[in-house]
């Protein structure tokens, strides 16, 4: 029987599994893997995190609002490292957002008129770039957001797998 | 009077080509024409009335749709109509729950998407649907044939249709072509003269969503439809914005607004309508949602929902927490590269690749993993010659790839997945016994 196991190559799985592990070759070149220490450990979790998290706003490019406001977390994290204000950084980044974003109107507190603005604002804040969507934008961004969070933690569970034996 | 206003419409400017002047035009002999079953069509059957309010005596008939039925819609004020008249359309048209926005008639809006109000319309003898709705009302005395043809009451909110603008002409120049201008999908609505019994009924079978709009005349879209009974009418001051739900039936062409008609029962204000729009977008999300995150069928209410999918992204976002954390502990043996990691995904549906290996369990799945692996570096041996990979599988194929991953790494990529694919149809014959499993050095 003949399995068309072939990927797909411009599926959003493969493109993130090239950059990513193009990531991770790159993190595990800097440092040898022989040391074993704690921080080490947690600094290059850290490094894989943001990596995990780069290689999937690249992925989806700009299509997405949550993409654009993650690209644009990274980069003004790294731009600005030291920079001990992150509200200031939000700030900005619901500025860049805004302007991309069809919808412009965050100033107001989003009353919906469906009552359940509490659990908005939560999902707000764990969808990147949330605060300046309205419900409905929210919801969608949410759905590919899912989809895209599903994938890279099969990839990753993937590599894990693949490297623990 | 309120009749009058029924046949307000801003499908007047179709009359540009057709136009014919015409003596101020008479609402009071116009309304004897209709009858009043038309007229005080149920909610049903919101009738989307053509008519060529004419009021304009000095229009030239070459004017452009726009200026028409701008100097249309202003006439009244001016004319003879009077402004009582208007306030009497407007109600009627309330009644009748058309909707088209006067205002976007006056304001000449390039992309009035109310049933009755292609200001831009293109002249109506492009619109074929024009033709089929023409040929309906045969009762217009006005119209010439042409228009006739043209003119035709269509139920639905085309916007192919592009008779938005039924202006009746009661004389008999068929002004009122419904032209293209419905490319906005007004629904057409056309005026039966002489005592034509023909039903109107809304054309829109969606929500309709109105923008308050000092409208001055309403254009009120007669749709013919038997099935536009489920329409209900909704007071339209301003631009009607028909959404294409799903039981509107037929296809509407794009739109710049969204139409909506109102519900029976409901408020019909825009605000109203433009919340109900919203909730429906927001349900319809909700629900796709809700396929998307395991485990919420059983759950109702947005609310409970919304929770489960808070859970639920956290979760997900906790897993590649851990998941990067696994990666930074873990001591790799070998470099993992693209080529290795699909091909991963190839095997995957037989279990993972590197149990298969170690173990000659004797199970099925990790039966045949090792001997897929000994095709690939048979694959991969018969493309290359200089592989050095071909190392002693005994330590494992996990072992063996180091060498190999880092070979595929330089060149072998395509060959590596064309050898899959071509290894992997072969290899995968079913259980193979481990014991048979041979290993090549």
């Amino acid at each position: 029987m003949n399995n068309p196991h072939h990927l797909n190559p411009t599926s959003l799985k493969s493109r993130f599994t090239t950059r990513f592990l193009r990531a991770l070759t790159k993190i595990r070149a800097q440092k040898p893997i022989s040391s074993s220490s704690p921080t080490e450990i947690f600094r290059r979790y850290r490094r894989i995190k943001v990596a995990a998290d780069k290689s999937m706003a690249y992925s989806v490019r700009s299509r997405r609002i949550w993409s654009r406001a993650m690209l644009w977390k990274l980069r003004s994290r790294s731009y600005r490292r030291q920079d001990p204000c992150s509200g200031r950084r939000s700030g900005k980044t619901n500025q860049a957002i805004m302007k991309k974003s069809s919808n412009g109107n965050i100033t107001r507190r989003r009353e919906d008129g469906v009552g359940f603005v509490e659990e908005a604002d939560e999902l707000r804040q764990l969808v990147p770039g949330g605060e300046t969507m309205n419900l409905c934008n929210l919801l969608d961004e949410t759905a590919h957001y899912i989809k895209c969070l599903t994938t890279q933690v099969q990839v990753m569970k993937k590599i894990a797998d693949f490297y623990s034996f | 009077m309120e009749k009058d206003k029924a046949f307000m419409s801003e499908e007047l400017k179709n009359r540009t080509t057709t136009r014919q002047q015409q003596p101020a035009w008479n609402p009071c002999g116009f309304m004897t024409e209709m009858s009043t079953n038309e007229l005080n069509c149920g909610t049903e059957q919101v009738g989307n009335y053509f008519f060529n309010p004419n009021w304009d005596n000095s229009m030239d008939q070459s004017d452009p749709f726009e200026s028409a039925l701008s100097s249309m819609v202003s006439s009244p004020a001016a004319s003879n109509v009077g402004s009582g008249e208007n306030v009497m359309m407007r109600e009627l048209i309330g009644r009748l729950g058309n909707i088209c926005n006067s205002k976007d008639i006056i304001t000449n809006s390039t992309n009035v998407s109310c049933y009755s109000t292609p200001l831009n319309s293109p002249p109506f003898s492009t619109d074929p649907g024009f033709a089929e709705r023409a040929a309906r009302f045969s009762c217009f005395g006005g119209l010439n044939d042409p228009l006739r043809d043209s003119l035709k009451l269509s139920g639905h909110v085309n916007g192919s249709q592009t008779i938005n603008n039924s202006t009746l002409s009661r004389s008999s120049s068929p002004e009122n072509a419904e032209s293209g201008v419905s490319k906005e999908e007004s629904s057409v609505s056309e005026q039966l003269p002489g005592g034509n019994t023909k039903k109107r009924k809304s054309i829109p079978r969606g929500k309709a969503k109105e923008t308050p709009s000092p409208a001055t005349v309403d254009a009120k879209v007669a749709a013919e439809n038997n099935d536009e009974s489920n329409a209900k009418r909704s007071k339209q001051n301003g631009t009607v914005k028909a959404s294409n739900k799903e039981d509107s039936k037929p296809p509407e062409p794009p739109k710049d607004y969204i139409h909506v008609r109102a519900r029976r029962g409901q408020a019909t204000d825009s605000h109203s309508l433009a919340e109900r729009v919203r909730r429906e977008k927001i349900s319809e999300r909700m629900k796709f949602l809700q396929d998307l995150v395991p485990g919420c069928n059983k759950v109702t209410g947005k609310a409970v929902m919304l929770d489960e999918i808070i859970n639920y992204v956290q979760s997900l976002q906790r897993q590649v927490e851990f998941l990067s954390m696994k990666l930074a502990t873990v001591n790799p043996k070998m470099d993992v590269n693209m080529e290795t990691l699909l091909s991963k995904d190839m095997f995957q549906s037989r279990g993972l690749l590197p149990h298969a290996v170690y173990s000659m369990e004797p199970t099925f799945p990790f039966g045949y993993q090792p001997q897929q692996g000994l095709a690939l570096n048979n694959g991969i041996a018969n493309t290359t010659s200089q592989l050095g990979f071909q190392l002693p599988q005994v330590n494992g194929f996990i072992d063996g790839n180091p060498q190999v991953g880092s070979i595929w790494e330089d060149d072998l990529q395509s060959i590596v997945q064309m050898g899959f694919g071509q290894n992997q149809a072969q290899c995968y014959q079913g259980s193979i016994a481990p014991g048979q499993v041979k290993i090549e050095l």
